[in-house]
């Protein structure tokens, strides 16, 4: 922030360039639309029809039809069920309990039907992990079910055969290795089926020379490893956030993307809930690049990855050794090893904020027992282990929760990984199965596996579409999605999950477990049950047993089945902590630049590339859709003369990538952060050809893998590459002086000191609005919604629930660019102070059903008008697309269909019979020329209204639950009828940090936002 | 000034072709009206089934067959299973029947004709008029005295928000009547 611009109250700023007072930016937010918006209509392409003949032939053909009207429209045929199954009712959903497996945690999840075709997944609420919340991959992975790139047939090379003749020639290339001595490899991702094990276990003895090899594109191994060596087990605790007061997070974005991180942000919010203000917790971050977890913390320092273990390093000898605080003693090698560092030198060396070190500091120790030092997945062992010793030496190991977590197989280790590939390189393997693992994307190229994979006998990918390694194999074999298939999970060493199928399977695919099933019994024909039974027979012998149970078998299945999950009672034994462990640590400190690989936000490692909804979800935090990209600090940008969207080289390690630069605030100067899962190749008609693929530059080192690279080379290519962002545009239309965000009240924000010493502080700068008309008054039912800020993390589940329930179109990058993405809500993000320490705001932003709401009245032909229950309702069908009224929307949350978008992206990709059966049959499709926006999911405000006639009672606005309000793993969003005194949304709505965004407007909104109180130390208010 | 061919089709011949082209278009626009509604559209269904039969002479409840209409927004036309309960034994040997068996046991979707229709963007619940006391006879005519069903009454947003506005008019036998919603969102989402 410059001198001459110094102002007391937060500056606000949206991006970079705006901060810099950027010419575009401002007549960008002079012109209502971006550029670009209204082209591609090209008065060439207009029918050469006039106007005057148009209208000849329009009445003539009125009076033709008119007059020759002499037979009835037919009106179609309704066909009935011939047997109608039990329990299906048309019109009505069934809910099915079940397991996610987009990621290892596997949480449980309810999946509603419709005429037997899954809709919509949500959370399971009686699921004890993720209690009835579903995070962004999990809610749109039902869009693969519906890829219209699913493989529908199994294919030798590039074509169709079918399941004999692979059955035949997989069995016969089996004897001919087993005979030869010839390994059968078997690539899997983490297994945390215990059915799966134990099949894969059957697979081994069956065919005596095969291996199983366990890997992920990212793993947590290097933070089980360290577990293992400081306390000897091979079970993972989970972190009860909701015990710590402090929680010190070093490059883990564990709101994001380490771990359960649906269980975390729940555990984390709920102690930053104003309802009950006393126990707020307080977040330290230490991170290089800006992460989701940064952006929620309180105290915010720029570390780099590589210095983490110089920094806990130091912190331990600061807390252990100068402020003698330890609850353990340190002795040997231990105390040798933290005498060595200081932390003012590392403070000083690396000029970190002094005064947020000494917070640090001072809370970790006034709050032994209570906090939680917490490192990321992506950093080193070492880091992980001296981490487990500083949780020891201010006695934090009660945060651990009783709740473990072990893979059923061991992910190997990089050695083994190399010596397979020397292996098949040199003709001892026979046989490699991709087990829904892909490994020619996920390896790096030095790796050389593409080119072992072609000296292996056979190789057969299993994958739900055709993907790099399916495509250097000699069979790529359908499989089941998750919504067709059966298995078991463990969640947690006690906690059973059950997937069970939804719908009959699409395409001629087969459960790989069942796959594998058929050619262990290589006697026996397939059927499409064989897993199920062999599901079932390891649950009555293996799992039934542990449970006390009176009941028999079958009604334990199906209870079991019904609710979908199982808990056993926890046995946890105490830690013990082994203080040898760190014996061998070494500290390599570099000035260089840095290059961090990530882990993404919603493509897991890659698979769901071709899932449209998450391609165009937003980053939580560049707000970056359909790419990735190397971030930089600003300084470092200037440094390099480095602007967005110039394509920069990297070279490290012998490796080079050019790749799309991003300026981030609030980096760590002289790093670069790209994350991964993009670039891939052959991903289908959505997915391929995305973004960037540094793959390339994770290390198989001898002993771990490294996503930390020192010495990076970067120069600029000259080229550009535009990313698109939907940060600059959708601005909400604030006047051109900067201060006016604050002022105008978008966003409000507090600390908690502040707060508990003047609860109505923000009163103080309210406006004194007046009506210039009689308002109308709501009696009886009004609708409205309430955001706790507090709460929000902006993980963005609520988007993408969104997208699902209410049909939202995917429109492509090139039309996010133009600013014409169609989702209903979205997340802004602000960010305040300087760019190199900037404070950030999030804000979910959705229509907020103002009283006096300025787009109905401008709209020609009243398409958009108000209800009595306080609704700003939006006929489609009267809609003639003028888009006045989205020009008039001071919140701009009003979407416009340019195109028929199912029609227009990619080529008519959505616009198939397939991808038609995701759609929620209870909201309209809009089509092309029609305005659109969030209806407070008014088809379940309808739901409730049917439910209180039939029961003859009146509404209840809180057993109304919008599709965002069932999503958000906070539970921030608050839904239900203000004018009933006892509703939560009440409470909230006349709480004293509830505001209303642009209030001075009088527009009257009817979304409450309760401003963010920030914990930070009282000194600095 | 002498008249020319101009004036003569100005002033005559123009007035009387447009006030031709008028009196047409208001006249089959009142004739049609009825067959543009819908109304008395009566097709050949593929199983001749006698509502008057069924529901006027045998006094089978609508909901018999027309499951779910208190639950959902469906009134469900009735699977073909429905039907055997109670043709597995009765009237076997007639040729209806015999026809209906085929469509059972062969598992063949039985195409009815649909008769009573609101645009798919209208989302009109069954459950909660039928739960509100109307009689599905007030919007589907005495259909238990036809033979062949036809549509007797308009299924225009014009004839629901008719009702919606004036309950009390046409559901006299009604105690207790609350004036339907207006609001758009009640039927368009």
């Amino acid at each position: 922030m410059s001198d001459n611009k110094k102002v007391t109250n937060p500056n606000f700023w949206r991006s970079l360039k705006e901060y810099h007072d950027n010419d575009a930016v401002f007549t960008a937010k002079v012109n209502e639309f971006n550029e670009g918006v209204t082209d591609e209509f090209d008065p060439s392409e207009i029918s050469p029809v006039s106007r005057r003949k148009f209208l000849a032939l329009l009445s003539a053909s009125a009076a033709f039809a008119v007059t020759s009207c002499t037979d009835y429209r037919d009106k179609g045929e309704i066909i009935p069920y011939t047997k109608r199954p039990e329990g299906v009712l048309p019109g009505k959903p069934n809910f099915y309990a079940s397991t996610c497996t987009a990621c290892e945690q596997n949480c449980g999840i309810l999946v509603k039907t419709r005429e037997g075709r899954p809709v919509k997944v949500d959370g399971n609420p009686d699921h004890p992990i993720n209690k009835g919340k579903l995070c962004t991959t999990g809610q749109a992975s039902i869009l693969n079910l519906y890829d219209p790139d699913r493989l529908q047939y199994p294919l030798k090379g590039k074509s169709k055969t079918d399941w004999n003749e692979v059955d035949s020639s997989v069995i016969s290339s089996f004897k001919k290795s087993i005979s030869e001595g010839k390994e059968i490899a078997v690539l899997t991702g983490l297994i945390t089926s215990p059915t799966t094990s134990k099949l894969l276990n059957d697979f081994v003895n069956a065919f005596p020379t095969s291996r199983v090899y366990s890997y992920g594109l990212f793993t947590n191994k290097n933070r089980l490893d360290a577990w293992k060596e400081s306390y000897g087990s091979d079970s993972l605790p989970a972190v009860d956030f909701d015990k710590a007061d402090v929680i010190l997070s070093l490059d883990s974005d564990f709101l994001g993307r380490d771990g359960s991180t649906i269980e975390n942000m729940r555990k984390y919010s709920s102690r930053r809930d104003v309802l009950n203000n006393s126990n707020f917790n307080r977040l330290y971050v230490a991170e290089g690049g800006m992460s989701l977890t940064g952006m929620n913390a309180d105290y915010r320092l720029r570390v780099k990855p590589n210095l983490q273990l110089e920094f806990v390093l130091s912190l331990a000898n600061e807390i252990a050794l100068k402020r003698n605080a330890s609850e353990i003693d340190l002795s040997g090698n231990t105390l040798s090893l933290v005498s060595k560092y200081s932390l003012n030198e590392f403070v000083e060396k690396y000029s970190l904020n002094e005064k947020y070190v000494n917070n640090l500091v001072f809370d970790l120790i006034q709050n032994k027992g209570n906090a939680i030092v917490y490192a990321g997945d992506t950093l080193s062992k070492e880091t992980h282990l001296a981490v487990n010793l500083l949780n020891e030496i201010l006695g934090n190991t009660p945060v651990y929760s009783n709740s473990t977590t072990t893979f059923q197989k061991p992910i190997v280790s990089t050695i083994e990984i190399k010596e397979l590939i020397s292996k098949m390189n040199s003709g001892k393997v026979g046989v490699v199965i991709h087990f829904d693992t892909n490994p020619v994307y996920h390896l790096p190229k030095d790796l050389g596996y593409t080119e072992s994979l072609s000296k292996v006998n056979l190789s057969l990918t299993f994958s739900q579409s055709v993907n790099e390694t399916s495509v250097n194999s000699n069979y790529t074999l359908p499989i089941h999605n998750d919504l067709e298939s059966w298995n078991d999970f463990l969640t947690r060493d006690n906690i059973y999950s059950l997937q069970q199928p939804v719908i009959a399977p699409l395409f001629d695919s087969r459960q790989k477990e069942s796959a594998l099933l058929r050619w262990i019994n290589e006697n026996d024909n397939y059927s499409e049950d064989i897993y199920h039974k062999y599901l079932m027979n390891n649950f009555e012998k293996n799992i039934y047993s542990k449970f006390d149970t009176p009941t028999d078998f079958k009604t334990f299945w199906y209870t079991s089945l019904h609710d979908g999950v199982l808990e056993l009672k926890n046995n946890s034994s105490p830690l013990s902590f082994n203080s040898n462990s760190l014996n061998n640590i070494k500290v390599e400190s570099n000035n260089a630049i840095t290059l961090h690989l990530q882990k993404n936000y919603f493509l897991g490692d890659g698979r769901f590339a071709n899932n449209g909804w998450l391609q165009e979800t937003p980053h939580p935090v560049s707000k970056i859709a359909w790419d990735n990209y190397a971030a930089v600090s600003p300084s470092t940008a200037s440094k390099l003369s480095i602007e967005n969207d110039d394509v920069i080289k990297i070279e490290a390690d012998g490796k080079q990538i050019e790749i799309a630069a991003f300026v981030q605030p609030g980096m760590a100067d002289d790093l670069i952060v790209i994350e991964l899962g993009y670039g891939r190749t052959e991903a289908g008609d959505v997915g391929s050809n995305v973004g960037f693929n540094a793959n390339n530059f994770i290390v198989y080192g001898n002993d771990s893998v490294k996503y930390n690279l020192d010495d990076v080379n970067i120069s600029r290519t000259g080229k550009r590459y535009a990313l698109a962002s939907t940060q600059e545009h959708h601005a909400i239309d604030d006047t051109f002086v900067k201060d006016f965000h604050y002022i105008r009240k978008i966003i409000q924000e507090g600390t908690l000191q502040e707060y508990k010493e003047n609860p109505k502080f923000l009163d103080k700068n309210k406006y004194d609005i007046f009506d210039i008309t009689q308002p109308h008054i709501y009696e009886g039912l009004k609708w409205g919604m309430a955001i706790d800020l507090n709460k929000c993390t902006s993980c963005a589940a609520c988007v993408t629930s969104c997208n699902v329930e209410n049909n939202v179109p995917v429109v492509g990058k090139e039309q996010v660019a133009m600013g014409r993405e169609m989702q209903w809500m979205r997340i802004d993000r602000y960010y305040s102070g300087t760019p190199e320490e900037p404070v950030v705001s999030a804000q979910p932003m959705l229509c907020q059903h103002c009283d006096n709401a300025p787009c109905e009245n401008v709209c020609p032909v009243n398409a958009t008008n108000h209800s009595s229950d306080g609704l700003n309702q939006m006929a489609y069908n009267r809609c003639v697309g003028t888009r006045y009224c989205a020009n008039n929307c001071p919140y701009k949350v009003r979407r416009f269909n340019f195109y028929n978008f199912r029609d227009h992206f990619a080529n008519a990709y959505y616009e198939n019979d397939l991808t038609a059966l995701v759609n929620n049959p209870e909201v309209t499709v809009r089509s092309r020329g029609v305005m659109e926006k969030c209806t407070f999911c008014v088809q379940r405000i309808m739901d409730e209204r049917e439910n209180a006639i039939r029961e003859g009672r009146e509404i209840i606005g809180d057993n109304v639950k919008t599709a965002c309000q069932v999503a958000c793993p906070t539970d921030a969003i608050v839904f239900g009828n203000i004018n009933d005194s006892k509703s939560d949304v009440a409470k909230y709505r006349n709480h004293e940090l509830g505001y209303h965004v642009l209030e001075s407007l009088n527009v009257r909104p009817n979304v409450t936002y309760l401003a963010k109180l920030r914990n930070t130390h009282s000194e600095e208010v | 000034m002498k008249k020319t061919l101009l004036d003569y089709t100005l002033k005559i011949r123009l007035p009387l072709t447009l006030f031709v082209i008028a009196i047409t278009f208001v006249i089959t626009f009142y004739v049609s009206r009825a067959e543009r509604d819908g109304i008395g559209y009566a097709p050949e269904q593929p199983i001749a089934f006698s509502h008057q039969l069924h529901a006027g002479l045998m006094e089978i409840d609508c909901q018999y067959c027309h499951t779910g209409i208190e639950k959902g927004r469906h009134a469900l036309v009735p699977s073909v299973s429905t039907c055997m309960n109670c043709h597995s034994v009765a009237r076997k040997n007639q040729p209806e029947i015999i026809r209906l068996t085929e469509y059972y046991e062969n598992g063949k979707p039985l195409p009815w004709k649909r008769i009573h229709k609101v645009p798919d963007y209208a989302y009109f619940n069954h459950s909660v008029h039928v739960n509100n006391g109307i009689d599905c006879a007030t919007c589907h005519g005495d259909v238990a005295n036809m033979d062949v069903v036809q549509q007797v009454k308009g299924f225009t947003m014009g004839d629901c928000l008719e009702c919606h506005r004036n309950p009390e008019q046409h559901l006299p036998y009604l105690e207790k009547v609350k004036v339907g919603p207006e609001n758009c969102a009640a039927c368009h989402r």
